[in-house]
């Protein structure tokens, strides 16, 4: 299990991306969902030991991740949100760099991880092509690759879909699914919630460098049965909505407005029908109140 | 009437100055051009003869010489990819979506490198100006200052010549899509040229050979001698154009606008064409064609994983010889990556025929030893090229993983910090062995062909053991040191050549003390080092050198931005 406890962070510019971060994080896939700039990328880069908290701690296997960074970095897999490769190396050399960097010095081993690890993401026709080459998508995947080198405790993934066209996303969803062992830690943060929905058991939203909620998609989904309405309306019609219940999203369609309300006890209008609720009406829900 | 500042011809233009500006190439060139007028000024040929330097012949009879020297080579750096660099960042689409034709994306293109490379170019020029206003022992200026010569002398002898080469360079960068080629075509100047003069133009009659002279090297012949003349006769000469040089210059002037006339017919935007791949001819019923279009690499779009299972590895524990072996790993790798380096293919040939033409081009006087003699020139040669080398080269190892976004990735990796800094200075340490065994192996086969003998191997040994290699060494730590330090590799440049500057302005005043040269610059010769007094006072200097690279190396370590244990909590 991972625990933050109290983690602070601000920046020199005066910017405060973390507030008293305190979350446990069990075993599994956890989603950490938040809007841009919501301080999950300076969360994810102070666990994977490339910022220096102003304060708190984080504990994984007893091993604390601020103090002992050598330690931390040998449990660590991770895949920034922005990143590159050297682009005169092929996917091969590059796996094979990583993987000497993690320690795995015994070239037969090595050739056997390599092979197995282009095979899982799907890159072993590619593996002679120059990095340099490669589209997002077979980016990613690669990123994905070096970040399972030697079996890391803790996965940490920032925003991997970004960018990703649908079938790239779909597969790339399959990927982290299947790659995921029982007893590691694999932490997913993203601010598109079909990425939580469809992947995480646990997950928490950020918001302002503040957690606003923890807790498992199931028991998220729970806390809206029966309370989410949706409705196609005029403009007009909306103002008069927004007085009775809170507006979760509106959408234009066909000239119309296709919105989505929440209202716990009674049916807002006749022009509105009940829908199954959404981790999407959750996080709306949520960041309305908050 | 249409402001030209608003054409689309002019925002090409403007953005491929800009583009240019952020590159070093055009700054290191405008130092050396700057550097190379001073000591025409101060040490060359009119020093103590009485030729003003500020006379119209001393100015004309420069500047061929000028753009003969080095500056192909700038022209070539400069000149090859600004059609490439656009493709490579895949901004060209974006570029010819827009209404701008072909003629005005590649003039814009063309003129604005080019403007870039003659600012560049011009510092020898407005070195030269500037000069008029200072003195110095043996050095003659006539009271009166000009000004129309240098600019005019400067547009006819060198810009118009460098026109034609910059055509060409630009012309083979643009249709081959391959910076490399031009690069080579660069270092190939010098043979190409020399060839051309020797085979080709010295058959010709003199007029002809001073109308198809690019670099107008032989525009003098005509005129005789002209250092015959007394001092007051030189500075009273008046330079004026003839038909001949006229009519040189209106050939180049067409030649360019060819090359440029036949890049405008055969740029395509779209990329080049694959290859084809011929095949081979056997007895299958399928070999009915000659080629074959390449199979494309396409990856099935099935959204199935493969359960392949990941191997159990043996992972090493923490320790030194762990460490020790992923310092190898990234050793090879940066290296590699040191050797893709695209300036390398030019400034490693540069450096090594710059360091070697003294030994190859003149007789080297060996009053004791042929060889000590040789190694002695090279070692003298090689400081200046060892010094750029090494802080150019380490600036950019250092910078590189930062600048391809690789940094994350590396840094989160269980790696001690001494890997990451280490591999970066050895490498570079590495290239500079590299120059350095060229060079000497270049000298020992010029030796060995111009027959002067006896061949002493343990001559050479003994200067790159004393002299360059615990100087390489010292180097390359600086160098790291300032990096880690500045943070910004431009500023690292800067502060660098500031204190070099610096220094070798206070060697050259005579405060020449071994303390604070680090590189024995000025302060050993080769008898020194064979025994004695001398020679254990130069040890003691080189165990004083490497203590100080040693404790750059380690505070580089100190300051590193990279953690590895609990830093200060603010």
């Amino acid at each position: 299990m991972l625990a933050i406890e109290g983690l602070n962070k601000t920046y020199q510019s005066g910017v405060h991306a973390l507030r008293d971060i305190c979350l446990e994080v069990p075993a599994g896939m956890f989603g950490l969902l938040g809007p841009n700039g919501a301080g999950k990328t300076t969360l994810m880069k102070i666990l994977a030991t490339l910022l220096e908290p102003d304060s708190g701690a984080v504990r994984m296997c007893d091993t604390d991740l601020i103090s002992e960074k050598h330690r931390a970095r040998m449990m660590l897999g991770y895949l920034p949100q922005d990143f590159g490769f050297y682009p005169s190396l092929t996917a091969e050399q590059t796996l094979h760099y990583f993987a000497r960097l993690k320690g795995v010095h015994k070239r037969k081993e090595r050739n056997s991880l390599v092979n197995a690890l282009l095979e899982r993401v799907n890159l072993e026709s590619a593996r002679r092509q120059k990095v340099g080459g490669f589209s997002g998508g077979m980016r990613q995947r690669l990123g994905i690759a070096q970040a399972l080198i030697g079996k890391p405790a803790l996965l940490i993934v920032d925003e991997p879909t970004a960018g990703l066209d649908p079938e790239e996303r779909a597969r790339f969803h399959n990927l982290l699914a299947e790659t995921f062992a029982e007893e590691s830690v694999v932490l997913l943060s993203t601010h598109i919630v079909s990425d939580v929905s469809n992947l995480c058991s646990n997950m928490a939203i950020i918001r302002q460098g503040k957690i606003i909620a923890s807790c498992a998609p199931s028991h998220a989904l729970k806390e809206l049965t029966d309370s989410v309405w949706e409705a196609t309306l005029t403009r007009e019609q909306i103002d008069a909505v927004k007085s009775g219940c809170k507006l979760l999203s509106s959408q234009m369609y066909n000239g119309m407005m296709r919105v989505r309300v929440v209202s716990p006890r009674e049916r807002p209008g006749e022009e509105f029908t009940q829908v199954t609720p959404t981790i999407e009406d959750y996080y709306f829900n949520l960041v309305s109140h908050s | 009437m249409v402001n030209p500042f608003h054409t689309s011809f002019f925002a090409v233009f403007r953005t491929e100055v800009l583009l240019n500006l952020r590159r070093v190439a055009p700054y290191v060139m405008a130092l050396l051009c700057g550097g190379n007028a001073l000591l025409w000024w101060g040490w060359g040929p009119a020093k103590g003869r009485g030729l003003a330097t500020n006379s119209e012949a001393f100015i004309a009879g420069v500047l061929p010489i000028y753009a003969f020297m080095t500056l192909p080579l700038f022209t070539a750096v400069i000149m090859a990819d600004p059609v490439i660099r656009d493709f490579r960042a895949e901004i060209g689409p974006l570029i010819f979506s827009k209404p701008v034709g072909r003629a005005i994306y590649l003039l814009g293109k063309f003129f604005g490198s080019f403007f870039v490379l003659a600012c560049g170019q011009a510092a020898f020029v407005v070195t030269l100006f500037v000069l008029q206003w200072f003195s110095r022992p043996g050095v003659t200026t006539l009271q009166e200052v000009k000004v129309v010569p240098y600019f005019k002398h400067f547009l006819v002898f060198v810009i118009i010549s460098h026109l034609v080469l910059a055509a060409f360079y630009f012309a083979v960068g643009t249709l081959s899509r391959n910076a490399k080629i031009v690069y080579a075509l660069g270092v190939c100047f010098y043979p190409l040229i020399i060839s051309y003069n020797i085979f080709f133009l010295n058959g010709l009659p003199l007029s002809w050979r001073r109308i198809l002279d690019p670099l107008l090297m032989r525009w003098a012949q005509k005129d005789g001698d002209v250092h015959t003349l007394s001092a007051e006769a030189f500075n009273q000469l008046v330079v004026t154009y003839d038909s001949e040089l006229i009519i040189n210059r209106a050939v180049m002037l067409l030649i360019a606008a060819g090359i440029l006339t036949m890049v405008y017919r055969r740029f395509i935007i779209a990329e080049p064409p694959q290859k084809i791949h011929f095949s081979f001819i056997n007895l299958s019923t399928a070999s009915e064609r000659i080629s074959f279009e390449p199979e494309i690499n396409w990856i099935e779009p099935d959204h199935e994983v493969r359960r392949t299972p990941l191997p159990i590895v043996n992972v090493a524990a923490p320790g030194i010889r762990g460490s020790l072996r992923k310092l190898v790993a990234a050793l090879a790798i940066e290296f590699r990556l040191l050797l893709s380096e695209r300036s390398l293919v030019v400034i490693i040939p540069l450096a090594v025929v710059l360091s070697t033409m003294e030994v190859i081009f003149w007789r080297v006087r060996g009053d004791g030893s042929y060889s000590a003699a040789y190694v002695s020139h090279i070692a003298q040669n090689l400081v200046l090229f060892m010094i750029g080398i090494s802080i150019f080269y380490v600036g950019e190892a250092l910078q590189r993983d930062r600048d391809l976004n690789i940094e994350p990735l590396v840094w989160s990796q269980p790696i001690p910090n001494f890997v990451l800094l280490f591999s970066k200075f050895l490498a570079t340490l590495l290239v500079v062995f590299a120059l350095l065994i060229s060079v000497g192996l270049i000298a020992m086969v010029t030796q060995a062909l111009k027959g002067n003998g006896p061949f002493e191997l343990t001559a050479y040994l003994r200067v790159y053991i004393w002299i360059l290699i615990p100087n390489a060494i010292f180097l390359s730590a600086a160098a790291m040191f300032l990096k880690v330090l500045l943070r910004d590799r431009y500023l690292t440049y800067i502060a660098a050549i500031g204190i070099g500057g610096g220094l070798f302005y206070l060697y050259s005043q005579g405060h020449n003390g071994w303390l604070y040269n680090p590189l024995l610059f000025r302060l050993w010769k080769y008898e020194d080092l064979l025994s004695g007094n001398n020679l254990s006072q130069i040890a003691q200097h080189r165990a004083y050198v490497l203590v100080i690279a040693l404790v750059l190396v380690a505070l580089a370590h100190l300051f590193y931005e990279r953690r590895s244990t609990l830093w200060v909590r603010s």
